[in-house]
């Protein structure tokens, strides 16, 4: 039993990491409207700025510091940030597709930048021994991964109530009206470029965050951790659970994270492992098949969006 | 009163034997991508593990008790390889599994599950250098595959052999592609031959025009292509159709009929490449017989022989082991190839046999489906290749390069 307990929460600590990504999405499709086609590269600055930052010098390496873990988070949520508003000042004027096809492109860019600048990123060899979150203070990896979901637990709580201070105030409708009429926010005198940058800049800062607690959890980072199927899992969550409600946001990444595991753990035990290869390709098929039942069941997600938000207004 | 007395005995004694049995049958579990790019090369490597497990189980188990294969799919997606090792140490209490194929999958499973839990692996076909030779695993991680650079040094000779020179190496850019680059590259220059341009390439694209047009721009006279088969179609495809040369040499991925076919058989005709070499003998016959029996197809392809011996290996350590915890069976993995040791082979009456020399407390000696498999203090093995060619359309083994050729040639070039 304690066995399940301890899967479980490892299972959960990847759900609060995939939850802040989504969070971070949320923010910028369910609430702005931008088409951030390229949440896996942010994922992936986070990760490898935590990565470079903290891993134990070694020579070849320009990076490897050997900073603190606390300095690393920090960290990656800054330099995502700054990559951000340099990628979103020359793109955010971009609607819809436009903005996707771009910003997929540069998701793809930073994967490849991982992949070759080897004397930085360790290349396709990655990092490894990085200074992974709280891991000094405890001696069992099963306190570990008890004390680490903690840790999650806290950061997506501070960011989830952030985010909702944030979205609830006039700050958070202008978001809404940019997303519902562009043109009418800005017929009322709202910067609407302004705004659309301030959301991009956020919401890649969580995604970077994020990138930077799987790194450190895990402690071993290769490109291999950024391929766009993340970019895909993070919006399957955001449509699935709800687009324009944080509490679907973190409910989606629960329930699509769930469906993947919980469809392989159920292959495992009802086939043999003679038919496990077939097995392998009906699991593929029933993450399909799930994902489009929800949708069918829940056009606007589990959750939707929440008609009134202001605390000034009673419905 | 006497014999309700015994009768509640007799059922104490079949409730004792019952919870002796709960620890039967033993879990052990494996984790290949069974779907995703690698797909197409997993499924006989998938057969080869479950053979094993057969053959594990006719000839007596482990400590006597059955073995249940449990295997996961980890779709190439290291979160999801994470996630389906964290679930089998957890939850399935397996102490020790076999995978997995792609490097960048099983360097995260080694950094968050292996190391930390204490739990034997051995993968049949990672062979990215690192992983056993900076301390990561702390000594947990094995592998039945020589590493990339037996592989490499191989190429080198035979590509030396075969006269290649102003060669154009292509070249998948991962931890594999990127090894085996630097490894021939180190040969080469020792055993004749030279590089004339260095192209990598990312995998999944639909075209490689633009590497291949890059390649051709230094006039090579020769090929290597380094990569995975799927991608080998379309690159030697564009490399034929803009007039490259026909001298072409492979890695072991393409020892498949998928890249014969994909690419055409009159196209590749006297290509040729690399992989760890089935030494002949009466093991690796029984093997092979044994897998033909079972899947009706022929035991050709990259990690099918490799695979069966990190099974095989890992069931016999577990015998050897004091208890069935990770730390016993991780001291144990050295000692199926005692110097002194009685040999063993392949297929159940060979296990059965061993079972029973390692009751006796005598050494045994595996040799396996790749030959005798030795691990050294890194949990390397290092081991004989061949080299295969496409004739007629098929892929036959043009010659081994022994065990011995082998350690001969790695004193030449280091």
């Amino acid at each position: 039993m304690s066995g399940m307990l301890s899967y479980l929460v490892f299972f959960a600590s990847v759900v609060l990491i995939l939850g802040i990504v989504v969070l971070g999405l949320n923010l910028q499709w369910g609430f702005t409207g931008l088409f951030n086609a390229g949440v896996v590269g942010f994922y992936a600055i986070g990760g490898y700025t935590f990565a470079i930052l903290t891993a134990a010098p070694l020579s070849g390496h320009m990076g490897n510091f050997g900073l603190h873990w606390s300095l690393g988070l920090l960290a990656a949520m800054f330099v995502t940030a700054l990559a951000a508003w340099a990628i979103g000042a020359l793109t955010i004027r971009l609607r819809g597709d436009y903005l996707a096809i771009t910003s997929f492109g540069i998701a793809v860019t930073i994967q490849l930048v991982t992949l070759n600048w080897g004397a930085l990123t360790g290349g396709p060899n990655g990092l490894t021994r990085l200074g992974r979150p709280l891991a000094g203070w405890f001696d069992t990896p099963a306190a570990f991964n008890a004390a680490y979901l903690v840790m999650l637990a806290a950061i997506v709580a501070l960011v989830y109530w952030g985010l909702e201070r944030m979205l609830r105030s006039p700050w958070g409708r202008v978001l809404r009206a940019i997303r519902e009429d562009e043109l009418a926010a800005v017929a009322l005198g709202k910067n609407a470029r302004r705004f659309r940058l301030e959301a991009f800049v956020i919401g890649s800062a969580l995604m970077g965050l994020a990138g930077a607690l799987y790194v450190g959890y895990i402690g071993f980072v290769s490109p291999f951790d950024f391929l766009p199927i993340l970019t895909f899992q993070a919006w399957a969550m955001l449509i699935v659970g709800g687009s324009g409600n944080n509490r679907g946001a973190l409910l989606g990444a629960l329930v699509v994270w769930g469906i993947w595991t919980v469809s392989g753990i159920a292959v495992t035990k009802l086939l043999p492992p003679s038919l496990a290869a077939q097995g392998a390709a009906v699991q593929v098929i029933l993450i399909g098949a799930a994902l489009v039942a929800m949708l069918l069941w829940r056009p606007r997600g589990i959750i939707g969006e929440e008609a009134v938000v202001s605390r000034h207004t009673t419905d | 009163m006497i014999v309700k007395l015994s009768f509640f005995l007799s059922l104490l004694a079949l409730a004792g034997a019952a919870s002796a049995q709960a620890a039967c049958p033993v879990k052990v579990g494996g984790i290949l991508p069974l779907t995703g790019s690698m797909a197409p090369i997993t499924k006989k490597i998938a057969q080869s593990a479950e053979l094993a497990f057969e053959h594990i189980n006719a000839g007596g188990g482990v400590k006597g008790c059955p073995v249940q294969f449990i295997l996961r799919d980890d779709q190439g997606q290291p979160t999801v390889g994470v996630d389906a090792a964290k679930y089998l140490v957890e939850v399935e209490k397996v102490p020790a599994f076999t995978g997995t194929i792609s490097s960048g999958v099983t360097g995260p499973i080694i950094s968050a599950v292996t190391a930390p839990s204490k739990v034997v692996q051995v993968s049949c076909c990672s062979t990215a250098s690192p992983f056993t030779a900076d301390g990561r695993s702390g000594g947990y991680f094995f592998r039945t595959i020589p590493t990339s650079k037996t592989q490499a040094f191989a190429t080198a000779s035979e590509t030396a052999r075969r006269g290649f020179k102003k060669t154009a190496v292509i070249y998948v850019n991962t931890d594999f592609g990127k090894d085996m680059l630097t490894f021939y590259r180190q040969a080469a220059g020792k055993l004749g031959g030279d590089i004339v341009v260095e192209v990598p390439y990312n995998d999944n694209q639909t075209s490689y025009r633009a590497e291949v047009t890059r390649a051709l721009a230094a006039k090579p006279e020769s090929l290597l292509l380094i990569g995975f088969p799927k991608d080998a179609v379309t690159i030697v495809r564009e490399w034929l159709s803009l007039g490259g040369s026909k001298r072409v040499a492979l890695n072991n991925s393409m020892r498949t009929m998928d890249f014969v076919n994909g690419v055409g058989a009159q196209h590749v005709e006297d290509f040729f490449g690399m992989d760890n070499a089935q030494v002949a003998g009466a093991n690796v016959d029984a093997f092979n017989q044994a897998f033909e029996d079972k899947y009706k197809t022929d035991s050709k392809g990259p990690g099918v022989h490799t695979q069966y011996d990190a099974v095989m290996v890992l069931g016999l350590a577990m015998n050897i082991a004091k208890d069935l915890s990770g730390p016993a069976i991780k001291d144990a993995m050295r000692q199926v190839q005692a110097a002194n040791g009685t040999p063993v082979g392949t297929g159940p009456a060979e296990y059965k046999k061993a079972l029973e020399l390692i009751k006796a407390g005598r050494p045994i000696k595996y040799n396996g489906a790749t030959g005798p498999i030795e691990f050294d203090v890194n949990g390397d093995v290092t081991g004989p290749a061949l080299v295969w060619k496409i004739s007629g359309g098929k892929i036959e083994t043009d010659r081994v390069i022994s065990i011995e050729e082998m350690q001969a040639l790695f004193k030449r070039v280091e």
